[in-house]
């Protein structure tokens, strides 16, 4: 008896997710229906908690009628957790095997996909910096989320420098004061303008739009952890396709090309490092 | 491969009852074993690396969408939560933390019970403060196997006492009794 109650709560609380996630595409445009299902569910049920209310479905009329709602639950089932010079030992081989290549180009785009709140971008602007590389170089960042991407568009930090960001600078090879790049203002810290004018930032939905741009150097992190395989397999071919012949591709710590069948059409640059690097088409 | 899955989660002064336990599980273990540990950031050696030395299994630090595989132990890595997404594979998160804690047990029990139900066999561990225990509740109200260690064997009996007070657990073991259970269901296997 307990065990057929647990059955059929389950199936009900997965049609109500389904029904929850046609509204938010109805009505904001949003597609999570490509989202990993155990961490969206998660995500849902916290905001059952947080919402006060009884059921996921007792949602679908606040998403409908409250403005305030919608942003609301796009920022909490969507993730925006972002930091400076995350993973640094990736971002060490970076400037030791990718930007040697990038230097090759008289022009350069580099496609931050997933930026947040705009951490990422900015890291790389300063490893382009350092690089000598960053005239001529225009970094694409894109996120799904608007109001993300205006926080992003300011250069300001959405926590202030701290002991951490400093060591993950070290750590990723750089020798300067990381608060030289930044401005102090009200106690919070904006990236340097001249840094900030090669960024350029825009909105793009990695599951339903088509490539954004062609790009020397790809980095997506942590964005596609969120994904079922399958969506997981669409966005690396969007990152592939939008890749230069010989072109890089970074992804995050824990994510793996190893389900993917893009994998045969990407060379391993350095594994524990994610960057991976778009074969030639005579080697296809 | 059994049907039955093992899920081990702990937080201060679990690491030595994992070591027992593993250390005491022969090669051809048959059960999957995934375990999730609170981590301070600062350690330098990973949780994984310290388990491989003391077991015969195969141990694995989880990336995402990881696939369950027989005689194998798969660790949380630290900084991410670990979710079972399905009978098949894990997913990870950097959703924000629960109980101070990613990766946060309460997570990968609640998604391990509706992923493996009557099948998930968890064990909550030794820890000082109460995560676990809302995710044993459930991998027992979906027909599970749920196991605190005893508070009298723990180092921090905090997170097993809550377990037992929300009458989460169906046995209360010490880390011996926990590996002649798991014995006993391995030659279930």
């Amino acid at each position: 008896m307990e065990e057929d109650n647990i059955t059929e709560t389950l199936r009900t609380e997965n049609l109500e997710i389904d029904l929850l996630i046609t509204a938010i595409k109805g009505k904001i445009g949003y597609d999570l229906t490509g989202y990993a299902r155990a961490s969206i569910k998660r995500r849902i049920q916290q905001l059952v908690i947080d919402e006060n209310v009884n059921c996921i479905s007792d949602l679908i009329p606040k998403l409908l009628y409250s403005r305030q709602c919608q942003s609301n639950f796009i920022n909490r089932l969507t993730i925006n957790v972002s930091e400076l010079f995350r993973h640094p030992i990736s971002l060490l081989r970076l400037r030791e095997s990718v930007l040697p290549y990038l230097e090759s180009f008289p022009r350069r785009d580099i496609w931050i996909a997933g930026c947040a709140t705009g951490e990422e971008a900015y890291s790389m602007a300063i490893l382009l910096e350092e690089a000598g590389l960053l005239n001529n170089t225009q970094i694409h960042a894109t996120d799904i989320n608007t109001e993300v991407l205006k926080q992003a568009k300011t250069g300001i930090l959405t926590k202030g420098l701290n002991k951490e960001d400093a060591a993950r600078y070290q750590a990723s090879g750089g020798t300067s004061s990381l608060s030289k790049y930044f401005s102090t203002a009200y106690n919070k810290q904006k990236l340097s303008q001249n840094l900030l004018d090669h960024i350029s930032f825009s909105h793009h939905n990695i599951i339903q739009d088509q490539v954004f741009c062609s790009a020397q150097l790809v980095m997506c992190r942590n964005v596609m952890i969120y994904f079922d395989l399958k969506t997981q397999n669409r966005a690396l071919t969007l990152f592939n396709n939008s890749l230069v012949q010989n072109g890089y591709l970074v992804i995050g710590e824990k994510e793996s090309l190893v389900n993917s069948p893009l994998s045969s059409l990407l060379t391993t640059i350095d594994e524990p490092a994610k960057i991976y690097q778009r074969k030639s088409s005579e080697h296809v | 491969m059994s049907d039955y899955q093992v899920f081990i989660g702990g937080s201060a002064g679990s690491i030595a009852p994992v070591i027992t336990i593993l250390s005491s599980l022969p090669a051809d273990f048959n059960l999957t074993i995934t375990i999730v540990i609170h981590s301070g950031t600062d350690s330098k050696v990973s949780i994984s690396e310290i388990l491989a030395n003391h077991s015969a299994l195969t141990v694995i630090e989880i990336i995402d969408k990881e696939q369950f595989n027989p005689n194998t132990v798969y660790v949380a890595p630290s900084g991410y939560h670990l979710y079972v997404e399905n009978k098949h594979h894990f997913s990870l998160s950097v959703d924000r933390k629960e109980y101070y804690s990613r990766p946060a047990i309460n997570v990968t029990f609640s998604s391990a019970a509706e992923a493996f139900g009557e099948y998930c066999i968890a064990i909550l561990l030794s820890g000082a403060n109460e995560d676990g225990a809302e995710g044993l509740l459930k991998v027992k109200r979906h027909g599970g196997i749920t196991i605190a260690q005893s508070p009298k064997s723990s180092q921090v009996d905090i997170m097993p006492q809550s377990a037992i007070d929300n009458r989460a657990a169906n046995k209360i073991l010490s880390p011996k009794e926990i590996i002649s259970l798991l014995l006993e269901y391995n030659d279930l296997a």
